[in-house]
């Protein structure tokens, strides 16, 4: 008798127990487990494995020898979002990849626009966008990625050659709304093979456009020495005026740039390299990772794909201002972290959380 | 000693472990990527939730035990398995959007998935140490296990023709071909890891305990959370039942051949090498269009 009553009440507990369970579960389908207060996965911010499908819905020619493509996604939904000084990665018909930076709106989400210049002797990239990305032409992107962020700051000298006025006509709409003090020189072959003259001249009186047939090569060392001394340098343009800018501004001064052709950038200068919780200090030569050096001090420091696509050799920056040439880390993550397998440092010395 | 049965690795098809950079288009794949059957789809789906924020701790966990490494070769190995787990994580990561455009959000799944193992699993606060040591240990080991069965299903997936004649999205399956096959190939480094740096039984035993119960609770979780969220209001309810006669078409892994796959893994003489082909997995990454830059 006891033994029937003990398992009609264990028979009855497990019933209210099971019906409770269900209850609970009905009303809030998750339950047991708790979120993570800041969720990290389905976010969608690196978006480093993606390729976007767009078309090429318009194509115009707004100086000689450059094309401007305007993209929009197949379906016409939105496109992730930019701020200036993105590019987009372009795997072209033949499968050649080459980047451009994105000079349309960044609030308008429906569609991206690059512009390229045909470089007859190039590496073969300019050529296939001019012969082959016609209207109605689908192809593959990648990113938008940006190596060339806009800091925040209250003054700016942008300076921009040819074609690579592209990254910097975004930077110039939001500087310009931002009501910061900003000046920019754009020099060029000539007038006719300028992009964008008009919509910059609109910009006002802080333009200087320098025509080469016309004024000759820019007078880089006093438009430099005329602007703020605190203000953040911009220049995008070939080699040499990037070099040029670079030993104009002086020892004290890095100019931020934008280099188009990756591997066109040299291997890098030799640097500086604290590591602060070490308590060590070593030299990386111009011809060696930051990952080799700091390897051969810490050999546990950890590292895979050394290419800078799988983020593995993250590390924190604590000081030091940092020469990004990954493709991976968004631009939140650039502000004080890098990857020490392929990016570098755009001063003397950098100081890392190791 | 000599009557003590020891792992056996079959014959060696050591090859250099390398990340793959690779690149997937979403935009046209359909939410029910197995026409005509969202279950299968679904529970396959489950893959999304579980793996970003699970591979990216294999990765933290990994970083760790670096520094205990003393065999030169292993560590190669283990570096190259890190990358490709990375890689692994952002990829399914990148799917998750896309489910959520078509109108699945995912997000509150994961946030919880995060949260296991970020929090539950993380590196918590312990004391330097045997117990920090040991926490890392357990952690190790339950990497191992779970890597059994990446393994088993990384096989299954290059072998499962049933999905192409039932007309899967190609991206889809390319994505979990190319994920596979790098399972299939780095499918031992884990367990060697496990025994070069612990190796004890009674806790490969103890962690494939805890890893097989939380694979199967979060994996029957993900498929009904898929299944009840669903836009689609005739897709119906997960259930055991469908897994098993999906498993039986070959849609699904058989749920014999994952019954027999546990004494496997317990076996004192098991080596992941038994299982799988290295050469078929390498193959497949020749091949594969996400692994080869889209293309």
């Amino acid at each position: 008798m006891r033994r029937a009553t003990t398992f009609a009440l264990a028979a009855g507990a497990a019933l209210l127990t099971r019906r409770a369970l269900r209850r609970r579960i009905a009303a809030s389908p998750l339950w047991p487990m708790p979120a993570l207060e800041e969720p990290v996965s389905g976010r969608g911010a690196r978006r480093s494995t993606i390729t976007l499908k767009l078309t090429v819905t318009e194509r115009t020619e707004p100086a000689e020898g450059v094309v401007r493509l305007r993209l929009e996604a197949l379906d016409g939904s939105e496109l992730p979002s930019w701020e200036p000084g993105a590019h987009l990665d372009l795997v072209l018909p033949s499968g050649l990849v080459r980047q451009y930076s994105l000079c349309g709106d960044p609030a308008d989400r429906a569609s991206y626009t690059v512009a390229t210049r045909l470089i007859e002797d190039g590496r073969g990239g300019s050529r296939e966008v001019h012969e082959q990305l016609q209207e109605a032409v689908e192809l593959s992107v990648r990113g938008p990625r940006n190596r060339f962020p806009l800091v925040a700051g209250t003054s700016y000298v942008f300076v921009a050659g040819g074609i690579g006025i592209t990254p910097i006509l975004p930077m110039l709409t939001a500087v310009e709304a931002s009501g910061a003090d900003w000046r920019l020189l754009y020099g060029g072959r000539s007038r006719a093979t300028m992009p964008f003259l008009d919509e910059i001249e609109k910009l006002g009186g802080r333009v200087t456009v320098v025509p080469e047939d016309e004024c000759g090569l820019p007078d880089l060392a006093s438009f430099l020495t005329n602007s703020p001394s605190g203000a953040a340098v911009y220049c995008c343009g070939p080699d040499p005026l990037m070099d040029a800018v670079t030993a104009a501004l002086g020892p004290g001064r890095t100019p931020h740039l934008e280099r188009f052709a990756p591997g066109a950038a040299p291997a890098g200068a030799a640097f500086e390299v604290e590591l602060r919780r070490s308590g060590r200090t070593l030299a990386v030569p111009a011809d060696k990772s930051l990952l080799a050096a700091v390897r051969e001090e810490l050999p546990g420091v950890s590292y895979s794909c050394e290419q800078g696509f799988c983020g593995t050799c993250q590390q924190r920056v604590l000081e030091g201002e940092i020469d990004h040439r990954d493709e991976l880390l968004t631009d939140a993550e650039r502000d004080n972290s890098m990857l020490i397998c392929v990016s570098r440092c755009l001063g003397k010395k950098l100081v890392l959380d190791l | 000693m000599s009557n003590t049965p020891q792992p056996a690795p079959v014959a060696e098809e050591r090859i250099e472990l390398k990340a793959r950079n690779v690149s997937f288009e979403w935009e046209k794949t359909p939410l029910h990527w197995i026409p005509g059957d969202p279950f299968t789809g679904h529970t396959i789906n489950v893959l999304h939730l579980l793996l970003p924020a699970g591979e990216r701790w294999f990765v933290h966990v990994y970083k760790q035990v670096l520094p205990y490494i003393t065999d030169d070769r292993l560590r190669e190995d283990v570096i190259g398995f890190i990358g490709q787990e990375a890689m692994h994580s952002a990829a399914h990561d990148d799917v998750l959007p896309h489910l959520k455009k078509l109108g699945l959000d995912p997000t509150p799944y994961t946030a919880q998935v995060d949260w296991l193992f970020e929090k539950l699993l993380g590196d918590r606060t312990l004391p330097p140490g045997r117990a920090r040591q040991w926490w890392l240990m357990e952690r190790v080991a339950t990497i191992a296990a779970i890597e059994h069965y990446t393994a088993f299903l990384g096989n299954w997936i290059l072998n499962a023709e049933t999905l192409d004649r039932r007309g899967a999205d190609p991206m889809m399956l390319d994505l979990l071909r190319w994920h596979g096959a790098e399972e299939v190939e780095h499918r031992s480094v884990a367990f060697e890891l496990f025994m070069h740096v612990d190796g004890g039984y009674r806790r490969r035993v103890r962690t494939w305990a805890t890893a097989f119960t939380a694979l199967a609770f979060l994996w029957q979780r993900g498929a009904r959370f898929f299944m009840d969220n669903d836009p689609t209001p005739t897709v119906g309810k997960a259930s055991l039942g469908a897994f098993y006669r999906a498993g039986k078409k070959g849609m699904l892994p058989s749920t014999p051949s994952m019954l027999k796959s546990i004494p496997r893994y317990l076996s004192r003489t098991y080596h992941p090498s038994q299982e799988g082909s290295t050469a078929q997995a390498v193959a497949y990454l020749a091949s594969s269009p996400g692994a080869n830059g889209g293309r």
